[in-house]
């Protein structure tokens, strides 16, 4: 079995379904001979030739658009946006035809089409290149929006949304690129879309977080495991539509809730499962839902970042005055 | 000569590594002309000559690791002009160099990112993520609003033990009540019982959450309190007067006056103004005690004039005058004019000892606390014995420890006199 990194199961994944579908391409700016900004494409082209492997000019709202004309015919793109603050051009294209394609025409068309993208903050990048907009397309109807948190996830979901009959929006962490290696085998199991993941079991406060802060989320919750408080640790993977029965069955057996997510906070998708669970599961809580998350301001430049996201010490502070509450 | 410092080559990177030499030492290059390829965690990039001149001395080769800002080349400047200030040169260079870099070939080994900088290892983690299988669990847990649960906590019942008669088997605000008051109609008994705990009601004289101004005695209070704060070093001293010794009907009251007007004969020093700018005391020979009285509206502090000269029937009487005075606040402001020292008789509520706070320009006050019963050791063994507390604070600024602690004990001596 190959140790990965995340960019590398990712690639990983686009090369086996390319492989396996020969409706399968990849699009996007520098994806071919330069192999991707994050070389998430790494070799493809030299692979699968230009005709499956294209570079694009530097027009995001044309990356979208001949996207979801040719998932609509029947391919299935794979297209990459360079960075997620590069991603505005697309929205229109994204809300006005890939989400609703299918019910426009009533089903006969579908757009099963990949816009993947970077995300996040933490690699010290300059302006535009470190936002959290994954609340945007969770707002989205018609679009899943699935942020991967680990190199088996990243493999198995990408698998998932590729496969997927309907457009997936895939926000990769960068920061969780080459973070770390694990185990992958490069075997075509796909991972369940819309479905959270249990990191870590307990009893005591439920913790739901998604993407790169997942890590500091399980670095809180081993600190906080040491003082004798059990935190079940969701990932949220997928982070629209969300799998609120996880989550809901969670916060019965816990009675507390804290959402952690690097985005801002207001009308972030912390703010969806807060009120979900409010509704119903309001019965079950014990305490105040607590929401760690960046700050309600555009992203900082690099030197500030680290402020901005929420740290290990944020994290456990938010777990404590829920715990305490 | 002239030595070119490898420049910043954008994004505050610490190194770069030579990957090929494009001039050799002897060479005579132009400005801009391209000396070396370095690969950088961006990309391989170009590095254009600063100047124009002949290579002296190339510092690595291929395959080196040069750290930002350190030599990369040495020039034989022709002429010996200088050319402008190297940095200036070496940031053009630089800024040249950067916009190339996504021109440059695609790289086998680089940082996998065109900007900042990507964390990166070869930990390899192992995770368990595991996919929850939809379950009904039994409903063994506790369903209550939260509102319920606040009250629950508040009066101290286990929210297990209720029967559940709301919807969705939640326990109710109702059966929460129920649960206290002992009225089980499932029969099954809490299983923790109510504690009895009894709050006392919140004062119905009181303006909560208002902010309101000082007035009168209190808004005298902040600027003598602040006065005192900002002038006088003070120190306090603690001690007790053993009174087991005293003969029946003592006006206790009237004893600490005698007691002060005893320290103030001793060591009359405290019995004294102190003026801080000037430098100047005055010790006074007429002992005016002023008496902090609390009352609703804030502390009123009148004057029993001249006490070293008056005998006990004359101080009760004196006490009594200005305690009704005070009580209907007729205490004329003559009356609270210039004491030379104060007392401040708290212990009748409680508290033993104090740090009482001087009003410049006095220099001394002191505070009594409650009388009580102390285990005292005499000859050898143990005997109880009623005792005053007693803290006096002095001004540190023109008194002396010394002097402070020789009042007090004149003080005690006074008070533990049988009468």
């Amino acid at each position: 079995m190959a140790k990965v990194t995340m960019v590398e199961a990712i690639t990983m994944a686009m090369a086996h379904e390319m492989e396996r579908d020969p409706s399968v391409v990849v699009l996007g700016e520098d994806v071919g001979l330069n192999g991707g900004v994050f070389r998430a494409t790494q070799g493809l082209q030299q692979r699968f030739g230009k005709d499956r492997v294209m570079d694009t000019p530097l027009a995001e709202a044309l990356i979208a658009g001949i996207s979801i004309g040719m998932a609509a015919q029947g391919m299935k793109p794979v297209a990459e946006i360079q960075f997620s603050g590069f991603i505005y051009p697309t929205v229109d294209q994204m809300i006005n035809h890939a989400g609703r394609l299918r019910t426009r025409t009533r089903g006969r068309l579908h757009v099963p089409m990949v816009l993947r993208a970077p995300s996040g903050g933490g690699i010290h990048a300059p302006e535009h290149h470190s936002e959290s907009n994954e609340a945007m397309f969770a707002h989205m109807p018609g679009i899943r929006t699935v942020m991967p948190s680990s190199p088996s996830r990243a493999y198995g979901l990408l698998l998932a949304a590729i496969r997927d009959p309907d457009p997936v929006v895939f926000l990769e962490p960068t920061r969780l690129y080459r973070l770390n290696k694990a185990e992958v085998e490069d075997d075509g199991k796909a991972l369940p879309l819309d479905t959270c993941f249990v990191l870590r079991e307990g009893e005591d406060v439920t913790l739901v977080s998604w993407g790169a802060m997942v890590h500091e989320t399980l670095q809180a919750a081993a600190k906080l495991g040491e003082e004798g408080v059990s935190c079940d640790v969701i990932d949220l993977a997928t982070v629209a539509p969300i799998d609120f029965d996880t989550i809901l069955e969670s916060v019965e057996k816990t009675g507390r809730l804290v959402i952690i997510h690097e985005a801002p906070r207001n009308c972030g998708v912390g703010a969806e499962i807060a009120a979900t669970v409010a509704e119903k599961a309001i019965y079950s809580l014990k305490a105040p839902i607590g929401r760690v998350t960046g700050y309600d301001i555009p992203m900082p430049l690099f030197k500030l970042e680290h402020d901005y996201m929420p740290s290990v010490d944020r994290v456990v502070k938010g777990i404590r005055k829920v715990l305490e509450a | 000569m002239k030595t070119f410092n490898l420049p910043d080559l954008g994004e505050g990177l610490q190194e770069a590594e030579i990957v090929s030499w494009h001039v050799k030492e002897g060479d005579v290059v132009k400005v801009d002309q391209p000396l070396l390829s370095v690969e950088t965690a961006k990309a391989v990039v170009d590095v254009p000559s600063p100047w124009s001149g002949k290579i002296a001395k190339l510092h690595g080769k291929a395959g080196d690791i040069i750290p930002t800002h350190s030599a990369l080349v040495d020039f034989d400047i022709e002429g010996g002009a200088a050319a402008p200030a190297s940095a200036k040169k070496e940031d053009a260079a630089a800024q040249k160099a950067a916009p190339d870099s996504k021109k440059s070939t695609p790289i086998a080994e680089d940082s996998g990112t065109v900007v900042g900088n990507v964390p990166t290892s070869n930990a390899v983690v192992a995770e368990t993520a595991i996919i929850r299988k939809k379950q009904k669990l039994e409903p063994q847990r506790v369903k209550a609003l939260p509102s319920v649960r606040i009250k629950a906590k508040e009066m101290g019942v286990d929210l297990a033990g209720i029967p559940p008669t709301g919807k969705n088997d939640t326990v109710t605000l109702d059966d929460l009540r129920n649960a206290a008051g002992g009225g089980n109609r499932g029969g099954s008994a809490p299983s923790a019982p109510a504690a009895r705990w009894d709050v006392p009601a919140k004062r119905t004289d009181v303006k909560y959450g208002v902010a309101e101004p000082l007035r009168g005695p209190r808004r005298a209070m902040h600027a003598s309190m602040t006065k005192s704060r900002s002038e006088v070093a003070e120190c306090t001293l603690f001690d007790d007067a053993d009174i087991h010794n005293w003969m029946p009907g003592q006006d206790i009251t009237v004893r600490i006056v005698r007691a002060i007007v005893a320290g103030c004969r001793a060591e009359p020093e405290l019995n004294a103004w102190y003026d801080g700018e000037k430098l100047e005391r005055t010790i006074h020979e007429r002992i005016d005690l002023a008496m902090a009285v609390d009352t609703p509206d804030g502390l009123i502090v009148p004057i029993l004039r001249r006490v070293e000269s008056k005998n006990a029937q004359q101080l009760r009487d004196d006490l009594n005058r200005i305690k009704e005075a005070t009580r209907n606040r007729s205490v004329a402001p003559a009356d609270m004019k210039d004491p030379t020292i104060t007392l401040s008789n708290f212990g009748m509520m409680a508290g033993r000892y104090a740090t009482p706070v001087v009003v410049p320009p006095q220099v001394a006050i002191l505070g009594t606390g409650g009388l009580r019963y102390d285990v005292v050791p005499v000859m050898g063994g143990i005997e109880v014995h009623k005792r005053i507390p007693l803290s006096i604070t002095f001004d540190h600024r023109c008194i002396t420890g010394g002097t402070a602690c020789r009042w007090l004990a004149a003080v005690i001596k006074d008070l533990e006199k049988a009468q």
